[in-house]
């Protein structure tokens, strides 16, 4: 006889999903990547299994949750999430299913709310979760067990200075863990201000056909692009608008490639060649030197791009801070928030965040020319023999080492150092069971 | 059988001959503006707003019935246009730079611009118009994007010779996850 299924996922250890191993279209050392990892769909389902699901990924700002009820809607791989701040105070996050059928229990992007309800059968679920009602519940038998039935939640949820994390690993380690040596680096944007940081109302959301991880490798990695691509938008911001000067393109400049994949670029100079005048202008310098360092004013907090592994990126001097989700092989959609420092004067923060719209927002001057390259690298893929390139990530390869100044294993500005390091960091995790697989262990959530 | 005689119809229906006018000259406007972002005139497109021009289109986003107030972005939120006429001019900049590749080679666009309403706003010489639009942008091969929704501007007379001038425009775009990898025209 069957009882109550009271863990919501044991299914998963008891379904085979076959793994392939993904050693062979690597190799790192020699810096070269088949770009079969770009596009095929069963190594995009095992992705999903084993390196979204095991690992810990951006879900939104604290800021977002001020009143308990307070939620946001969003996406943990392809799983749809609801976070929400509960009347205790806590944010928690559940997958936006119904236990009953599977229906989206929360179809709005944001709001508040005393309780979920799900609109096909009436069961409801408060804000921790709980099943509190279940309409024609004496047509369920004795063994229904409402308790058992309550919305399957994150294993771990964690904030690190605002950015709120969350993983249905319960293997994972704690998130500080996880960031590992990247939180020197976060700290440069995270952390200019006793005060902290919070968002700008609203997400840009858009979609884009190409795969998740062009966009995520970029901004862990890719300075080189900058000149070229962005070479319309260098034009115009410069002070003549006429190009930049030649020295840009020999921009000093330091990047970090973390063990768990993390990557962070940056020029080091102490004067930010991006910021708006306004932004610029308000920080006091001397303040942040003795706050964060000399080291990271003139390098992390510049005009920095940044990868946390898996999906979450970005930008301290725009201010844009996103997720790249996964959508198939060929779609991600990007979800961007404009952060601002809490003790900015109103027109700094209004500074800031239309230096962002207009600069990485899906009109955005720079934006508009990645979207064209993400699209046209993954449109690329669909023959077989373009398909199976072998891809070139030598840039810098033999040149990473610890400098002495910058924690960790930086190389120079222009490298795939950090892209390398992410990828030895998938292709280990898409090679590893994750926790779901291993059939002798828990796997309650 | 008689031939009924013409009557005024203009006076039984409520039509006036300043309503068909201004009708007539404010389609004329927004068919111009048409024509000149599909032919990629940006720097003349941007003759047809005033230097005080506040062009905006927030986002929109999805909320239950009860929080609707809160369903198109407010003032001062994350929104896809926030421009100045100066800002616009600098977007403009980068596409004559020869070097904006998301544009090169150019898509095609087509504006259509509908279901126009306009009457008189409470200072003399301006007009609230609202009108639908439907940009259809073909790129490359076989990309191709649509960009739906209503725009309400505030209309002012030129000072010089009385013509048209877009001094505000509000873009509502019937999207929430915008349904394109960027927007690289104007709305």
């Amino acid at each position: 006889m069957t009882s109550t299924p009271a863990r919501p996922m044991d299914r998963l250890a008891r379904v085979p999903h076959p793994s392939a191993d993904v050693g062979a279209y690597f190799d790192l050392d020699n810096g070269l990547v088949d770009r079969t990892v770009f596009s095929d769909p069963s190594l995009y389902r095992q992705e999903l299994r084993r390196v979204f699901a095991p690992s810990w990924l951006f879900l939104a700002h604290e800021s977002q949750f001020r009143r308990p009820g307070d939620f946001f809607t969003t996406y943990m791989g392809e799983d749809p999430v609801i976070v929400v701040l509960g009347r205790d105070r806590r944010i928690r996050a559940f997958l936006n299913a119904c236990r009953h059928r599977g229906m989206r229990i929360c179809r709005a992007d944001a709001g508040a709310a005393k309780a979920f309800t799900c609109s096909y059968h009436g069961w409801s679920y408060d804000t921790s979760g709980k099943l509190v009602n279940v309409p024609n519940q004496g047509d369920y038998p004795d063994r229904f067990e409402q308790d058992s039935w309550g919305l399957v939640e994150v294993a771990q949820l964690d904030t690190y200075k605002g950015l709120v994390f969350a993983t249905f690993n319960p293997e994972a380690p704690p998130l500080t863990e996880a960031l590992g040596g990247m939180t020197w680096y976060m700290d440069a944007m995270l952390d200019r201000d006793p005060e902290g940081t919070e968002v700008v109302g609203g997400v840009h959301k858009w979609v884009l056909e190409g795969n998740w991880k062009l966009a995520a490798e970029q901004f862990a990695s890719d300075w080189y692009h900058v000149n070229i691509s962005h070479a319309s938008a260098l034009m115009v911001m410069s002070p003549n608008g006429k190009g930049p000067k030649d020295g840009i393109v020999q921009t000093p400049g330091r990047q970090y490639s973390d063990p768990l994949g993390h990557g962070h670029g940056f020029p080091t100079h102490p004067k930010s060649r991006f910021d708006d005048r306004v932004v610029h202008e308000w920080y006091d310098y001397a303040a942040l030197r003795d706050r964060l360092g000399d080291t990271r004013v003139e390098g992390p907090m510049t005009t920095g791009h940044a990868t946390v592994f898996p999906n979450f990126s970005y930008l301290p001097v725009n201010g844009s801070i996103r997720v790249w989700h996964p959508k198939g092989p060929d779609r991600m959609e990007v979800w961007a928030w404009t952060l601002v420092d809490r003790s900015m004067p109103d027109e700094v923060k209004n500074a800031q965040r239309l230096y962002n719209l207009r600069t990485f927002g899906p009109t955005g001057i720079f934006e508009q020319d990645d979207g064209e390259n993400w699209s046209e690298c993954q449109a690329t893929a669909h023959g077989f023999m373009s398909g199976s390139l072998t891809l070139n990530y030598q840039m810098g390869l033999g040149l990473q080492e610890e400098d002495g100044v910058h924690p960790g294993t930086t190389g120079r500005l222009y490298s795939d150092g950090a892209a390398r390091g992410f990828y030895t960091r998938w292709r280990d995790l898409m090679n590893t069971p994750a926790w779901h697989e291993n059939p002798g262990k828990d796997t309650a959530s | 059988m008689s031939i009924p005689t013409p009557q005024p119809a203009v006076e039984a229906s409520g039509v006036y001959d300043a309503d068909v006018r201004l009708y007539f000259e404010t389609h004329r406007l927004y068919s111009r503006e048409a024509q000149l972002l599909d032919q990629h005139r940006y720097a003349d497109w941007l003759e047809l707003f005033t230097d005080d021009l506040h062009y905006w289109a927030p986002v929109r986003t999805n909320r239950l019935r009860r929080q609707q107030a809160l369903a198109d972005g407010a003032p001062g939120e994350v929104a896809i246009f926030d421009e100045t006429k100066a800002s616009l001019a600098w977007r403009i900049r980068r596409f004559d730079s020869g070097m904006a590749w998301a544009e090169d080679p150019p898509s095609r666009t087509r504006h259509l611009i509908t279901n126009v309403m306009v009457h008189a706003a409470d200072e003399p010489g301006e007009y609230i118009a609202e009108s639908a639009f439907l940009c259809y942008r073909n790129r490359l091969e076989r990309e191709v994007d649509l960009y739906a929704g209503g725009r309400t501007d505030l209309l002012r007379r030129a000072p010089d010779d009385g013509r048209l001038l877009i001094a505000r425009r509000t873009i509502l775009l019937d999207q929430n996850v915008l349904l394109a990898k960027n927007i690289s025209t104007f709305l």
